[in-house]
């Protein structure tokens, strides 16, 4: 029997207002002044309309119709779940219905959807993980035991701070680089941590994620029983379909025809003799580890490269890194409190994501997703913000 | 293959950016085993060719430059007469080196100036006239008083082509939609630049061009005077000559940032590459921008820009800074992060850099060699 996995990721971040150097040291509120409230209001209010309520809705009939043997797990930011309190709670009530039919699983990761793991001291990390496990616990009264970290960041270190945290399971990207040879359908456990890992199958997962409306792929189109059919042809424990939940209805639109696709996939797989699905939480109590992994350098699931320059790729998003750190030393030197939830939203990783140089196949993708005109803009406006943030807590 | 092609200026005498693309394309096609014949007004500076495949012939004298205006004092009452003067004389210099030498397979003229001259040479010899429009009549007017006369001859000269050469697609919408030209018979070719190279970096801003309307010089100076209010310390330059120089620098005596901004007139080659090199930053704030290889010259020479949104280059561009040439607020935005966020120069500057080396005369020329084998 071959487990099919699905997990994913649901995020939104607060983008910022156009803030240049003439309204650095102006004494603004940092609420109102840094994040553009309309910008990210709308976008929300599309996405929710394109892809949140009518996928959801979706995942619930299917669920129902196969008695609850369609199983898929979700990850939400705590930013996406202010987003829902703020503008649309009906978007967080059906997320609480699909968990209420018990074949949903919730994953844990950084409230603020940041790159803290990468922090030299691992306090920042642990507070934001805390912090997902209250609301965890306050929305859904659950207390998820796998943690994925921002875009599957995963190091060793991390591994073994997440392990120490208590969760049984961990995912990350099925990266070559650590894997060689291996096949990334089966659990592995790092070198230096008691935990469990899952490990996105990139090949599957990306082409439903990236290219399923490419007209220009051979297995143009995909239809339900084809990817059902290169499942059942797996071997290994797992096959583990790790993607954005945004791939549904926002990557691709309607009319490519993904929601047909989702329709019928839990029927194509059940079709297949040896599939069923998992959770996370289950495959990590049904499967053992085969092997072990080593990863002395942190991998991700993004761009190309399935490494963290997509954030830290350039000096420009460095120099950014570098002053998030320098004013959290800060704010936990001078102790104000009030600023620290604003200096949390401004870690989510989108902000340094937005300044990537990367060229390409992957500059286009990073084109899709920022609302700047190009990378320079990007830094300057967020650079801009981080000054004046830094002479509020001075 | 053998060219006549029709210009204005070349190196070593230089208005603006059609003379480096005439010096980039000429080579770049002799090197590509094309004999080209480039006919142009006689100058005081004597230009010539080193290449056996390139022939430079200078034809009589004249005083306008392709960027002159008919009002303009010093040529007042001779300005059209100037025109078809040089036109004619083109036409007859090719008509005696057909006799010598032989039919020329295209004949490709550049702007308004040379537009008489290729319509003439194209309907006695019987063979195709391929048109580059480097600006038009709307572009040089900034939109505000465009002038009939050179947007007649602009029209003449597109509806004779066999084909047009737009340096973008910028440019080629302005000659669909204000010339009525079908769009099919325009190809944008994006132009080249020649790398200078990068020297010490002073905190300097750079404004390099024409001073007239279409480039916005006043833009520039509104913006220093608030990036003067933050970074007190920098240094402007307005390089360059035309005729709203007087207006500037009085604009620069009233806001009380003389001191601060130096105008130097007109520069040599070598004191342009100079500047290029030791500037920080380059504005290039344009009302009206076909393309600007000025901008391709100064991010080769390592110096970040902030261009206008609508510039040509920027279509096909991507490292480099945007902004609306009236929005000097933002400008000046730009133009102090650039100033005080080093990891934001050196990014812009490096990454900049090589994606200049995409931007060659070798493609110009292949493309244009595409555009020659479409109508012969």
């Amino acid at each position: 029997m071959t487990s099919v996995c699905m997990y994913f990721e649901v995020h939104q971040p607060m983008r910022l207002n156009h803030f240049s150097v003439f309204n650095i040291g102006n004494h603004n509120d940092p609420n109102t002044s840094y994040f553009d409230d309309k910008l990210n209001r709308e976008i929300f209010e599309k996405v929710a309309r394109k892809c949140y309520l009518p996928t959801n809705n979706l995942l619930l009939e299917l669920i129902r119709k196969y008695d609850g043997e369609f199983r898929v797990s979700f990850s939400l930011t705590g930013t996406f779940v202010e987003y829902c309190e703020r503008y649309m709670p009906e978007v967080l009530d059906s997320f609480k219905e699909l968990f209420k039919t018990g074949s949903v699983d919730m994953i844990e990761e950084t409230y603020y959807h940041s790159l803290s793991a990468l922090y030299d001291d691992m306090a920042e990390f642990e507070d934001q993980v805390k912090m997902h496990n209250q609301m965890m616990r306050k929305q859904f009264n659950y207390r998820p035991r796998v943690f994925r970290n921002t875009e599957a960041i995963f190091d060793n270190r991390i591994a073994k701070k997440v392990a120490d945290m208590g969760y049984k399971g961990m995912i990350t990207e099925g990266s070559d680089k650590i894997l060689n040879w291996r096949s990334p359908n089966y659990l592995y456990k790092p070198t230096n941590a008691d935990i469990k890992v899952l490990l996105r199958n990139y090949s599957l997962s990306d082409d439903v994620g990236f290219r399923f409306s490419s007209k220009g792929w051979p297995g143009h189109p995909l239809t339900a029983d084809k990817y059902a059919q290169w499942m059942g042809h797996c071997e290994g424990d797992l096959v583990n379909l790790f993607m954005d939940y945004e791939t549904f209805g926002e990557h691709h639109w309607e009319d490519t025809g993904i929601f047909t696709f989702l329709k019928h996939l839990p029927g194509e797989v059940f079709k297949q003799n040896y599939l069923d699905f998992v959770t996370v939480s289950e495959a990590v109590e049904r499967y053992v580890p085969v092997g072990e992994i080593d990863v002395p350098w942190a991998i991700s699931w993004a761009d190309e490269d399935r490494d963290v320059s997509t954030w830290l790729g350039n000096d420009m998003q460095h120099s950014c890194f570098d002053e998030l750190k320098e004013i959290g030393r800060k704010l936990r030197e001078n102790g104000h409190k009030d600023l620290l939830h604003t200096w949390r939203l401004l870690q989510t990783s989108d902000h340094l994501y937005y300044c990537s140089t990367k060229g390409m196949e992957d500059g286009a993708v990073h084109a899709y997703f920022s609302h700047y005109d190009d990378p320079y803009e990007g830094f300057i406006n967020f650079m801009n913000v981080l000054q004046d943030f830094k002479q509020k807590i001075n | 293959m053998k060219i006549a092609m029709i210009g204005w200026e070349y190196p070593p005498f230089k208005a603006g950016g059609l003379a480096t693309h005439c010096y980039g394309l000429t080579r770049s096609l002799a090197d590509k085993n094309a004999k080209v014949f480039f006919f142009m007004p006689k100058t005081k500076h004597k230009s010539s060719s080193d290449k056996r495949n390139l022939k430079i012939i200078e034809v009589g004298e004249t005083d306008i430059f392709p960027y002159d205006r008919p009002d303009s004092k010093e040529i007042e009452g001779q300005f059209f007469e100037s025109v078809y003067k040089y036109n004619a004389l083109v036409a007859a210099k090719i008509n005696v080196s057909v006799k010598t030498n032989g039919k020329f397979d295209v004949v490709h003229c550049h702007d308004w100036l040379t537009m008489k001259a290729g319509i003439e040479v194209k309907e006695t010899h019987n063979i195709p006239l391929v048109l580059t429009v480097h600006s038009t009549e709307y572009d040089r007017s900034g939109w505000l008083y465009p002038n009939q006369w050179f947007i007649d001859i602009e029209k003449e000269g597109m509806e004779k082509a066999d084909k047009i050469i737009a340096v973008s697609n910028f440019t080629k919408n302005v000659i669909v939609d204000k010339y009525g030209i079908n769009p099919d018979k325009i190809d944008v070719v994006h132009n080249a630049v020649h790398p200078i190279p990068e020297g010490q970096k002073q905190e300097i801003v750079l404004f390099l061009g024409r001073l007239t309307i279409q480039k916005g010089a006043e833009f520039f100076l509104k913006a220093a005077n608030k990036v003067l209010d933050y970074e007190p310390d920098t240094r402007f330059v307005v390089a360059g000559t035309g005729d709203m120089l007087p207006k500037l620098i009085d604009q620069s005596v009233d806001m009380g940032i003389s001191n601060r901004v130096i105008f130097t007139g007109r520069l040599t080659e070598d004191e342009v590459k100079h500047i290029y090199g030791i500037s920080s930053v380059y504005v290039m704030p344009s009302v009206s921008e076909p393309f600007g290889i000025t901008a391709l010259e100064a991010i080769s020479a390592g110096t970040p820009t902030i261009a206008s949104k609508t510039a040509g280059f920027s279509e096909a561009f991507k490292n480099c800074l945007r902004v609306d040439f009236w929005d000097t607020d933002e400008m000046a935005n730009k133009i102090i992060s650039l100033l005080r966020y080093g990891p934001l120069h050196k990014t812009l500057s490096s990454e900049g850099r090589k994606e200049i080396d995409l931007f060659t005369w070798d493609r110009v020329a292949n493309k244009t060699f595409d555009v020659y084998n479409g109508v012969i």
